[in-house]
């Protein structure tokens, strides 16, 4: 049955194994794994992205038919250039990027964590950069220095997630416990800080802390993109070393890989994105619980793919989004309160599908 | 081909191994045995610098391991750790091609050998039927058999396995041990295992280490060093040690029965019932698809 040379001898050419669901991409040196499912899926959720978007800068008072939206982003000149680029453009633009960047942090983090209820709210650097948020809101600080602050706070909380967890090499479970407990620490303190506050500024941090675009734009943009941006090339290496996260270390070593090297590799990008988004548009992180796990079960791997789910987070954020403008208008709803209101029934739906399909 | 030199290692306040001097052979079956907490599997494990020793050194053809790269140690050492975690929903042939890793980078995720290699490891495990099948949906058999599969995938020259045969009902046992069997003698791999069966490390092993207490009692080949005195030393059981109907190897046999007559006269019958499929082989080892072994035709592997 078996041939008998070695897998490096020159006639084994013609029994290459493929993996199932995978081809490969060769740019040049470059070659790269990529599951097939997972390009339709990143196609699908592109093209809805657009049009999500398309429906936001469209929808609003004034109206602006989406033929108009084109025209004018294609720089003809409208009536509408006012409408579309100045008032809606900027925060459509935030929302996919802000969007991406929980899908991504999301991504890192529930791989590290192995735990698809891992997210930067379950392991701290929500409350870290909430806690610095209210702070800054309750005492008068300019309006501009907020966002620095609660990227600060974001960031200390991450060190000290850090700090806890490396006495154990990160492992999946220390890392959830020293995070639940810094995010207990930090919330305890941001509700003695808002009970002490004035209310105006106690409720200007209480809609912080759900989480809001409005009034946001492209320097908030602009930031996130730029995080994402200069960690490219993490990210680049974390989308072919989150498969290696689902091997235990012992296994992990035997293959000749560094596993507490990786996992502080991956968390550390995944706190950095997840720092810097919830510093610029606040707490709106049930995209990230909820973008890697959806993003999952559509390309049906066994890990969230990391493309997937920064896309669909952003389409998740535009929806959630374009549904509080619009849903009670002219009340505005913080988006934080919709992604809650969308994410959550779906990933109920998709973990009783996925439960009846297993058993 | 593997060594250690003056090991120490422990873990927080216990020492396990104190200043242990071994040297294993190239191209051979070594099976590690000895008592519960013996410091058997920790041996292993710092040989595959799973583990870091406080003191001392592991060779490996000469060079301490812990000064080359752990990538490269990778392509020249496969492990397979006791009871490695089975990720969710992995298909046999992405968790075998995963062996590949110290071969790739993120910028060269996979290459020509790394398909053929996978394809063979598959192959030579009996698992390439099995390649689109989810890996946790397969029994405990198959399972071991593309874990084994997996650190082929490898292509080292040695192969590192501890207890590989726990969890395994006997004929799964039987099975992946010829197939280190098959690894040593048809590929000229160098296998190293830890078994806690005593009888099948005599069977399979050309090397046999017997260990008590974080110390080297006897090391050598099974026929040569197998006796009663060293099994009442090293596990303080009285036994009689016979010749093993059919490969001629040593057979430990307890020598107290604890009251139940009725049991060992069973016993021996069925050992007498075994000798009637055919002569004893003179080789300590199975012969692949020999009439000795009773189970040769109920498992496809061993066509090979």
């Amino acid at each position: 049955m078996t041939t008998t040379h070695r897998p490096t001898g020159p006639s084994a050419t013609a029994s290459a194994a493929r993996l199932p669901g995978r081809s490969l991409l060769r740019i040049g040196p470059v070659s790269l794994l990529i599951r097939r499912r997972a390009v339709l899926v990143a196609v699908a959720l592109t093209v809805l992205l657009l049009l999500a978007m398309l429906l936001s800068l469209s929808l609003g008072t004034p109206y602006v038919a989406p033929a108009d939206v084109l025209r004018a982003l294609s720089g003809a000149g409208t009536p509408y250039d006012l409408v579309v680029f100045d008032l809606r453009l900027p925060r459509v633009v935030l929302a996919a990027v802000a969007g991406a960047a929980f899908g991504v942090a999301g991504t890192l983090i529930q791989s590290v964590a192995r735990n698809p209820l891992a997210s930067p709210d379950v392991i701290g650097i929500t409350q870290g950069a909430g806690l610095a948020a209210t702070v800054a809101l309750t005492s008068g600080m300019a309006a501009v220095l907020v966002a620095p602050t609660a990227l600060v706070g974001g960031l200390l909380a991450a060190v000290l997630l850090f700090a806890l967890g490396a006495r154990h090499g990160l492992a999946a479970q220390r890392f959830v416990l020293a995070g639940v407990a810094v995010a207990f620490g930090f919330r305890a303190l941001t509700e003695v800080v808002m009970l002490t506050a004035d209310p105006i500024d106690g409720l200007r941090a209480q809609i912080w802390l759900i989480g809001t675009l409005a009034g946001k734009g492209w320097t908030e943009a602009a930031w996130i993109a730029g995080t994402l941006l200069v960690l490219l090339p993490v990210l680049a290496w974390a989308g072919w070393a989150l498969n290696s996260t689902a091997l235990d270390d012992d296994t992990t070593r035997g293959v000749g890989l560094r596993p507490v090297a990786r996992r502080i590799g991956l968390a550390g990008a995944g706190v950095v994105v997840a720092a810097m988004a919830t510093a610029q548009v606040g707490a709106v992180d049930f995209v990230a619980l909820v973008a890697p796990q959806v993003a999952r079960r559509l390309v049906r791997a066994e890990r969230p793919p990391l493309v997937c789910a920064a896309l669909l987070g952003a389409l998740l954020l535009v929806l959630a989004d374009l549904a509080g403008r619009r849903l009670f208008a002219p009340t505005q709803l913080p988006a934080g309160v919709l992604t809650a209101a969308i994410g959550g029934p779906y990933l109920i739906f998709l973990l009783l599908r996925g439960r009846r399909r297993s058993s | 081909m593997l060594s250690t030199r003056d090991l120490v290692v422990g873990y927080d306040e216990r020492t396990v191994l104190d200043g242990l001097d071994l040297d294993l052979p190239a191209d051979a079956f070594t099976v590690i045995v000895g008592p519960n907490a013996c410091g058997k599997s920790t041996l292993l494990r710092t040989m595959a610098r799973l583990l870091n020793p406080r003191r001392g050194t592991v060779l490996l053809d000469g060079t301490a391991i812990r000064d080359l790269p752990t990538r490269e140690v990778a392509r020249r050492l496969g492990v397979l750790p006791q009871s490695p975690l089975v990720p969710e929903g992995v298909t046999v042939a992405d968790l075998v091609g995963r062996g590949r890793q110290p071969y790739q980078r993120w910028w060269r995720q996979w290459s020509s050998e790394d398909g053929v290699a996978v394809e063979q490891a598959m192959t030579l495990a009996d698992v390439a039927d099995l390649a689109d099948r989810p890996v946790d949906s397969l029994s405990g058999g198959q399972r071991q058999r593309v874990w084994i599969a997996m650190t082929l995938a490898q292509d080292t020259d040695a192969l590192l396995l501890d207890e590989p045969t726990t969890f395994l009902d006997l004929a799964h046992q039987v099975e992946v041990l010829d197939l280190l069997h098959r690894l040593r003698v048809e590929r000229g791999r160098t296998v190293v295992a830890v078994l806690h069966d005593l009888n099948q490390a005599a069977r399979y092993a050309d090397h046999l280490v017997a260990m008590r207490a974080g110390a080297v009692v006897a090391a050598g080949p099974p026929r040569e060093i197998l006796t009663a005195d060293l099994v009442r030393d090293v596990f303080g059981l009285a036994c009689v040690v016979v010749p093993c109907p059919v490969t001629g190897a040593p057979l430990v046999v307890p020598a107290h029965t604890g009251g139940n007559t009725a049991g060992t006269a069973a016993a021996s019958a069925g050992v007498g019932g075994t000798d009637s499929s055919g002569a004893p082989v003179p080789d300590a080892r199975p012969a692949t698809g020999d009439a000795a072994n009773p189970l040769a035709d109920s498992y496809p592997s061993k066509g090979l």
